[in-house]
């Protein structure tokens, strides 16, 4: 690791500069278009977000004061767990413990650092991360097992049964810091009796862990203001991906981070429920002028994405889209399964639905909401089995009218790459062109973005989409 | 008697399924040690540890697998479409991990594309990543509906007393291999790594009765003084799938010995016992579940490293070979925490990825086992 790599903290450098990228609109835009020429390196990511008007400042003003949460917890005298990105926070946030969601740092890390997270990926091998392992969780992991981030005091890790690599680097996380681990454990089916029973059992055992380990009990008040918050932001989540079904899609392309970005970060806090109102407005105003959510206000295809997203340097790809008229219809990212979510609702018990009546009701749905969350609930099964991987994107894509499906994904991603070609065959087979390209979307070594872009390009002009 | 051992270890297809099928009896197939082989037995057929060996070309694997996917599975799924696995009448994928759960997509898919080499039972099992009240619960009920869809599809009855007398057949070769074990962590140890593994590789490809008639007449014979070690340092192999018996050759070619491992083709499918007097289906999923060994059950770094250690001392080892197939990450990382354990407690190790299948690599892994045997001499 490069000498000027250690010279800062990793979650401290990321939290400055979005700490002052969320100071920048306070001036004139005159002044703020002036600032963008000092800083090069960060310019055009900021002007993504900053472009979007008040949706886009309150996103970098929600995650600075995340990070800064983060960073300061452990003066503020609170616990902090290592989290992925599957997890539902409420429970967390419930017994004052902050989540330091490590996906979310791997991507505000490759959005924001002028070099990403080339050297914490690079870290995580020196010390005995096989390099197949997935960045997504490497490209942070590298500074907080290198010392270079907060130390965490717990791992709360619920992938295992729908992810290795995920579940892997968190035990590995553990392992190597000496630090108490938790698992949730999913089996292969998300709904019925059996399932639901599991999920609850599991997370009543991971309640016990988490007040083991903070020293209190969980206060049943909190608890349900937090999920009142939740429920709010369910409907706004479930409105805006009502809008995306329209056409023109009214929705910006940069929501899809936003929403899951920010939900990794604050979920259940009044902060999150304030910016997706905010992302809402925008959207119902574009939607009664019949406008696309495009910077270029128009609508050429629509792309959706059948995994995750490309997150290499500046966000360029919810840009490289907008610039092009294409709309991005969401990844799996952005779908969480609310009982009344416009996708869900075909199956019995696909969706879930939070219920504060009782102490016991809100901890057994929160259950049901974590064993819902995006990856959580698709590929945890064979990708062709009902309400799995398949299903789910053939209801999206028909939904949303997408007219092509891309696959994104890590070198590191055992569960998809494994079934991918199936399922891309699948989708093709329904008529939907697909495209699957092995890249890195955490990485531009593997795969640089010129080489993602022309391939993308290509695919749209070859199959006649735009 | 070695040599009827290294027959059946080096091929897929041998003399004992064959002549088992002739009597017109049924073979399934699974791939991972998180399956109960009582079960299969109790329904009176052979169990079959499926393998990968003796591939030549992945093109089929290829095709269904993605690029990034451990050799393993796509090796099998090759075997399966070339119709290498014809002698099966069904098989079980288990989620043992990412790479090998999707092997019942793959292999169902390449059945429509290759017709005839699906076999007509195939099913998949679902097993937890952890061990508490409840998966040890889910997972008894996973296994009694395994043995509901075999009484099912094949017309058979396993009841409790057929399923009693498999857990001791099969504990009793158990503690044949166990007292092997024994006889190789000694000074003298008396045979290779390579037929060590040929021992116990046939286990998982003919019938149980025979296999344990085989070893009780085998292991005497190993009792006696053996010039196998002559000097030669003492390895142990730690990590991914290995049922190759090249490759143990190949590790003990430059001046080693492999006197013990802890891997799932080796010591890891037989170091401990089912319960004999509990619920049968229980004291499996009790034992099957509990067994903690394999990196898939997240959290248990430390009886992992408990285990290693453990073996290593009784064994009396100069060093550890700590590998891992390519893209099997479960392995591969733990493995950079064991050697960072280990060493510390004195134990020299070396850390290898390689590919499964074919020695394509030989020259590059030989020329690190000279390194590290000059290190550890």
């Amino acid at each position: 690791m490069k000498r000027e790599t250690r010279e800062y903290n990793y979650d401290w450098n990321i939290w400055t500069i979005l700490e002052n990228a969320a100071l920048v609109c306070d001036g004139t835009p005159k002044e703020y278009r002036s600032l963008l020429s000092c800083i090069p390196h960060f310019g055009s990511a900021l002007d993504i977000f900053i472009r979007q008007g008040e949706p886009g400042i309150r996103f970098i003003r929600l995650v600075s004061q995340y990070i800064r949460n983060c960073i300061t917890a452990r003066e503020r005298g609170k616990k902090t767990a290592l989290t992925s990105f599957s997890m539902a926070t409420p429970i967390l946030y419930a017994l004052d413990i902050v989540p330091i969601c490590l996906e979310a740092f791997t991507i505000f890390g490759t959005v924001v650092l002028k070099r990403g997270t080339g050297e914490f990926l690079d870290y995580c091998c020196e010390i005995g991360f096989t390099e197949t392992s997935c960045s997504s969780q490497r490209g942070a992991l590298g500074a907080y097992l290198s010392g270079l981030a907060t130390r965490p005091d717990m791992i709360v890790c619920n992938s295992p049964g729908w992810c290795d690599s995920n579940a892997n680097s968190y035990a590995f996380a553990s392992a190597y810091l000496g630090i108490p681990f938790y698992q949730l454990n999913y089996p292969s089916e998300v709904s019925g009796r059996r399932s639901s029973d599991y999920h609850r059992q599991d997370y009543r055992h991971l309640i016990s862990f988490l007040e083991g380990h903070t020293g209190t009990r969980i206060d049943t008040a909190r608890l349900g203001s937090i999920i009142d918050e939740t429920m709010k932001q369910d409907e706004l989540i479930n409105e805006l991906s009502d809008l995306q079904m329209l056409v023109p899609n009214p929705v910006p392309n940069i929501y899809d981070l936003m929403i899951y970005g920010a939900k990794s970060c604050a979920n259940g806090l009044p902060e999150l429920t304030v910016l997706l109102s905010s992302m809402v407005d925008r959207c119902r105003e574009n939607a009664v002028k019949g406008l696309p959510g495009n910077s270029t206000a128009r609508e050429k295809a629509r792309g959706m994405f059948c995994y995750i997203d490309h997150y290499t340097t500046d966000a360029r790809l919810w840009d490289w889209m907008d610039a092009n008229d294409i709309s991005h219809l969401g990844s799996i990212l952005c779908r969480y399964w609310q009982a009344d979510a416009p996708y869900a609702g075909t199956h019995d018990g696909e969706g879930y639905r939070l219920d504060k009546g009782s102490l016991d009701s809100m901890i057994d749905t929160l259950a049901d909401m974590t064993a819902r969350m995006p990856m959580v609930k698709q590929i945890r099964g064979p990708y062709d089995a009902p309400q799995m991987w398949l299903d789910d994107n053939l209801r999206l894509a028909r939904l949303l009218k997408a007219d092509f499906v891309v696959y994104f994904s890590t070198v590191g991603c055992r569960n998809t790459w494994g079934a991918v070609k199936l399922l891309v065959r699948d989708l093709e087979k329904q008529g939907l062109p697909s495209l699957m390209l092995f890249l890195d979307a955490f990485d531009d070594r593997v795969m640089s973005w010129d080489a993602v872009t022309d391939r993308i390009s290509e695919f749209i002009h070859v199959r006649g989409i735009a | 008697m070695i040599e009827s051992f290294r027959e059946v270890a080096r091929s897929i297809g041998n003399r004992y399924v064959e002549e088992w099928k002739e009597r017109g009896r049924k073979v399934i197939g699974y791939p991972c040690t998180f399956v109960p082989d009582e079960i299969i037995h109790a329904a009176g057929m052979l169990p079959y540890r499926l393998r990968g060996i003796n591939t030549t070309t992945l093109s089929i694997g290829d095709t269904y697998f993605g690029p990034v996917i451990c050799s393993f599975p796509k090796c099998i799924l090759q075997l399966a479409g070339q119709g290498g696995y014809s002698f099966l009448d069904g098989a079980v994928i288990v989620n043992g991990c990412d790479s090998m759960r999707r092997l019942d997509e793959c292999w169902r898919k390449a059945g429509e594309d290759y017709p005839g080499t699906l076999p007509g039972y195939f099913r998949y099992l679902g097993v937890p990543h952890k061990v508490a009240d409840y998966s040890l619960a889910w997972y008894a009920d996973e296994l009694r509906a395994f043995v509901k869809s075999l009484e099912e599809h094949f017309g058979v009855s396993i009841g409790t007393p057929v399923l009693r007398r498999s857990i001791r057949l099969y504990n009793r070769a158990r503690r044949l291999l166990i007292g092997l074990d024994d006889l190789r962590s000694s000074p003298e140890t008396p045979l290779s790594g390579e037929d060590a593994a040929a021992v116990v590789l046939a286990g998982f490809a003919m019938p149980r009765e025979e296999y344990t008639r085989m070893l009780r007449k085998f292991l005497p014979g190993m009792e006696k003084p053996s010039q196998v070690m002559n000097g030669r340092k003492r390895l142990m192999v730690v990590g991914s799938t290995s049922d190759d018996l090249d490759f143990f050759r190949l590790l003990e070619s430059s001046g080693g010995v492999v006197v013990s491992d802890t891997m799932c083709f080796g010591s890891r499918s037989y170091h401990d016992l089912v319960d004999e007097k509990g619920d049968p289906i229980e004291a499996l999923a009790a034992r099957y579940l509990s067994h903690k060994f394999c990196p898939r059950m997240f959290g248990y770094y430390k009886e992992r490293l408990a285990f290693i250690h453990e073996r290593a001392l009784s064994a009396r080892v100069d060093g550890i070979i700590l590998q891992n197939i390519r893209f099997c990450d479960l392995h591969g990382s733990e493995n950079g925490i064991f050697e960072r354990d280990l060493e510390a407690r004195g134990i020299p190790c070396m850390r290898i990825e390689r590919e499964y299948g074919p020695l394509v690599e030989t020259g590059r892994i030989r020329m690190r086992i000279d390194a590290f045997m000059e290190r550890i001499s």
